[in-house]
């Protein structure tokens, strides 16, 4: 009985997304991480207007330019040019497209079927829901990098390959976590209670589960989207994923690789970036789960 | 007066899975059977374990009897077809706040009450709405809130709105009652009994709290481990229980 | 000799908004052996206070007082360790649920045998484990279980509400406490059990005297068994003074409305005749009515409530209202 719940102020926090915004906005670090990461999708929208240059024009008479900061550089090309006379700005801006945005698909598409098969697999019950469990479970056991490599030994190569590769490595954790989310809002109270006024499966679905499960699920996705995004990288520095003069961010460093000593910039950029993408995906991840962990104790 | 509910020889086994092959059957009801008229309240007690929270399960549908019968206004119902009994028999819950969706507005939550089963159009819910509200003593205002802005005492009001807004015959109190505080559970009491008094409505009582039960309750039926073992008017079972454990639980309440 | 004295407690919550006090200069006192029961509904503020005499509140809560002084000492100027020394000697606290206060995964023996202390043991060092058993067997009989074979060796959960919480019991007395809190200790069992336990606590208090300090949201659960009583609501004390004196005449209306509202209390009552309420809700933290916090819902409030009123005293009966009830208008 004696427990002091503070009742939130009404005209703060009316609904649970205000609230959960009002929480999250408190930590310095997750809006800086919010900061990063719209700038990055901004990025991936934009890049094609962004460039200075085509990223994929050579130009003979300007290989491996130093960026603009050192004494030789040019002032048109920010970051210098590769050993083929690319700007590398331009290929970085580019590159965003790849590495984030393709990462991007690939959680939204692995959200998209992890969503239908996990509340296939939590709305049923009995041998159904077991089999594709279980099936899941054994999928789980193995590293969704490891698991994006085998598919592309199969598929072959390529970026479009890559990104069902991904895809299909995400979904596991996507339906085993859905399904559980789901399981564990059918046994809740309120489920009964709608279904005692008279709903049925699909309107408990649409009323209940999904406004409920919705905060989980971005927490999922931005999860995997670190994932992705470094899955891409790896797979495309492994030369599996992007091939050749695509400006993926992955592939760019492995390109660049054997010109470390002389232009070290065009490693150590891309590095940068991938670094930056990922932690501000991660910075996010952890203040929305922050904040709904603040929100359950109020 | 009318009897409302009826119950006759109602059988409730649960099978456990003890071992791989071996199942081990708990029996949670057994024979039992009551009748319940109109605008009258009717009292279940028993500790945890005695089944009356099954009772309250099979009354109301979410699970089905193994044998025996519910008869609603005289006609043999399959309460299992909760769809088409909902709006006559209503649940409330013990905890107001896990009843209610944290993610839907009260006002959102009640219109969809109304529009999964019965047939008004939106401005009519909107007034009943209104009007259900007010009986219960909300303010209109209330149906844009969240669950989370209610205190405890609201919260109960609101679970009552919901399901008193069918027009139901019977409402079925699980320990609704008990974790309340003590001046809103006054509160809640006489609105119970106001609305008994006003549209005749009959209330199961499902809670080991003895000392509402003699203010509020009509019958009392005293249910152990799946057996009742008393059952009559109030009045009769505290002043002459039969069954040594009726008589140890009311014994508690006066020694 | 007065056990535990305290005067004008206040605690307060720092929330990002704002700094919420929740308990508002309330006075408590025990004697020796004594058992006083306090009342409060949620929110009153009552669970804190028995948190505060333990020192168990985090560092969220900030706790004043103008004396909190145990046996008289005061508690509150003194380091953190000797506070810890001095509370888990002679104070002992018991819980709502006692499931929940349990250790999950160990058996009761070993959970009864940790709350016996060394000093307690008397005998030679290698006789220590078996005297230890010997103490947590008898614990156990003495809150009532018989059976302490099957008991000894069970883990919490296959054993029922009410055992556990005569576990917890038998836990709290092992150091021979001079005060035992217990915080609602009855809520989560049945009612045939509830009538035991209280019977326990109170036989304690005679063999031992030991102090208890019992507290509930219910008034007629523990009045019988309490000798004196304090009333908190939303934080303030309303009401101080012997159990009998205040059920016969309260002075607050608070409490008045609390005694009326149960109908155990009122032997005239018709059965289904409505009950006596306050209007209106408990105010929620943030908007707590100034001066008496009751104002808003009290039948005789008037101009003068918005000022907090001071605790009066009539006798060994302590009040804080401008307008109390007397005898006659009632």
């Amino acid at each position: 009985m004696a427990k002091f719940r503070l009742l939130p102020d009404e005209q703060l926090a009316r609904s649970p997304f205000k609230q959960l915004w009002r929480e999250f906005s408190r930590q310095h670090s997750a809006i800086a991480g919010l900061l990063i990461f719209s700038l990055f999708f901004l990025l991936v929208l934009l890049s094609a207007v962004l460039t200075p240059h085509d990223p994929y024009l050579q130009n003979d008479s300007l290989l491996l330019l130093p960026p603009s900061w050192s004494q030789q550089g040019l002032v048109q090309y920010p970051f210098g040019t590769d050993d083929l006379g690319r700007d590398l700005f331009s290929r970085l801006l580019v590159g965003a497209r790849y590495t984030f945005g393709i990462a991007m698909i690939t959680v939204m598409g692995a959200l998209v079927m992890g969503l239908l098969l996990g509340t296939l697999a939590g709305m049923t019950k009995g041998l159904k829901s077991s089999v594709l469990n279980h099936v899941l479970d054994l999928a789980l056991t193995i590293p969704s990098l490891l698991l994006a490599i085998i598919i592309v030994a199969i598929l072959g190569p390529g970026l479009q390959n890559t990104t069902w590769a991904i895809m299909l490595a995400l979904l596991p954790q996507f339906v085993h976590g859905i399904r559980n989310a789901i399981a564990e809002q059918l046994n809740q109270d309120y489920v009964i209670a709608y279904r005692l006024d008279g709903a049925n499966n699909w309107q408990v679905f649409s009323r209940i589960i999904l406004p409920n499960i919705w905060e989980k699920l971005t927490l999922m996705a931005t999860m995997a989207l670190s994932t992705a995004t470094l899955d891409i990288a790896a797979l495309g520095f492994l030369g599996l994923g992007a091939q050749a003069p695509t400006a993926e961010w992955g592939a760019m460093i492995a390109d660049s690789l054997d010109l470390i000593y002389i232009a070290p910039v065009s490693v150590a950029i891309p590095g940068l970036l991938i670094f930056l993408a990922v932690l501000s995906v991660n910075l996010v991840g952890d203040g929305l789960r922050n904040a709904a962990k603040k929100r359950r104790e109020n | 007066m009318s009897i409302l509910l009826e119950v006759r020889n109602l059988h409730k086994t649960y099978r456990k899975q003890a071992g791989l092959f071996r199942q081990r059957s708990i029996c949670a009801l057994n024979d039992v059977s009551f009748s319940l008229a109109e605008g009258k309240t009717l009292a279940i007690v028993g500790e945890t374990g005695s089944g009356k929270s099954t009772l309250a399960k099979l009354l109301v549908g979410i699970e089905k009897p193994d044998s025996g019968e519910i008869l609603l206004a005289g006609t043999v119902a399959k309460i299992s077809h909760y769809r088409q009994y909902n709006h006559m028999i209503r649940f409330i819950f013990q905890d107001a706040a896990k009843s209610l969706n944290p993610h839907q507005k009260v006002g959102q939550m009640l219109d969809d009450v109304l529009r999964f089963s019965t047939v008004l159009d939106s401005h009519q819910r909107r007034q009943k709405i209104r009007m259900t509200l007010k009986q219960l003593g909300l303010l209109d205002e209330h149906s844009e809130y969240y669950p989370h802005m209610f205190s405890g005492g609201q919260l109960q009001r609101v679970a009552l709105a919901r399901a008193l807004i069918l027009d139901p015959k019977l409402l079925i109190l699980d320990e609704a009652l008990t974790a309340l505080d003590p001046s809103l559970r006054a509160q809640i009491v006489n609105l119970l009994l106001d609305l008994q008094q006003k549209s005749g409505l009959a209330y199961l009582l499902i809670t080991n709290h003895l000392r509402l039960v003699k203010h509020i309750a009509d019958d009392l039926l005293v249910l152990h481990q799946g057996m009742t073992l008393d059952y009559g008017t109030t009045a009769q079972v505290f002043s002459h229980p039969q069954h040594d454990y009726s008589r140890k639980l009311i014994n508690s309440l006066t020694a | 000799m007065l056990l535990l004295d305290i005067k004008n407690l206040t605690i307060e919550l720092k929330t990002p908004d704002a700094l919420v006090r929740a308990v508002d200069r309330v006075n408590l006192s025990l004697r020796e052996g004594e058992i006083r029961g306090l009342v409060g509904e949620s929110g009153s503020g009552k669970s804190l206070i028995a948190k505060a005499i333990v020192g168990v509140l985090n560092k969220r809560w900030q706790v004043t007082a103008d004396r909190f002084s145990w046996r008289g000492q005061d508690l509150l100027n003194l380091s953190y360790d000797e506070q810890r020394k001095i509370i888990g000697r002679d104070i002992a606290m018991i819980y709502q649920e006692p499931s929940r206060s349990l250790d999950p995964t160990a058996a009761i023996l070993e959970q009864l045998e940790e709350a016996v202390p060394d000093h307690l043991l008397d005998g030679p060092w290698w006789k220590r484990s078996y005297l230890r058993r010997r103490k947590a067997i008898g614990l156990l009989h003495k809150v009532g279980i018989r059976d302490h074979q099957s008991v000894l060796q069970s883990v919490p959960y296959q054993l029922s509400e009410g055992i556990c919480q005569k576990i917890m019991i038998a836990m709290a007395i092992a150091k021979n406490p001079k005060l035992l809190i217990a915080d609602e200790p009855t809520t989560a069992l049945e009612s045939t059990t509830q009538a035991q336990l209280f019977r326990l606590l109170a036989s304690f208090n005679q063999l031992k005297g030991m102090s208890v300090l019992l507290i509930s949201h219910e008034l007629e659960s523990i009045a019988r068994y309490t000798q004196s009583l304090s009333v908190l609501y939303c934080g303030q004390l309303v009401e101080a003074g012997e159990t009998a004196a205040i059920l016969k005449q309260p002075y607050h209306p608070y409490t008045h409305a609390l005694i009326k509202s149960v109908p155990e209390f009122q032997p005239n009552l018709q059965p289904k005749t409505p009950l006596y309420a306050l209007p209106g809700s408990i105010p929620v933290l943030q908007h707590l009515p100034i001066g008496c916090r009751l104002g808003p819902r009290c039948p005789n409030a008037r101009k003068e409530c918005v000022k907090t009123p001071s605790l009066e005293r009539l006798q060994n009966h302590y009040f804080s209202c401008h307008f109390p009830l007397t005898g006659k208008n009632d």
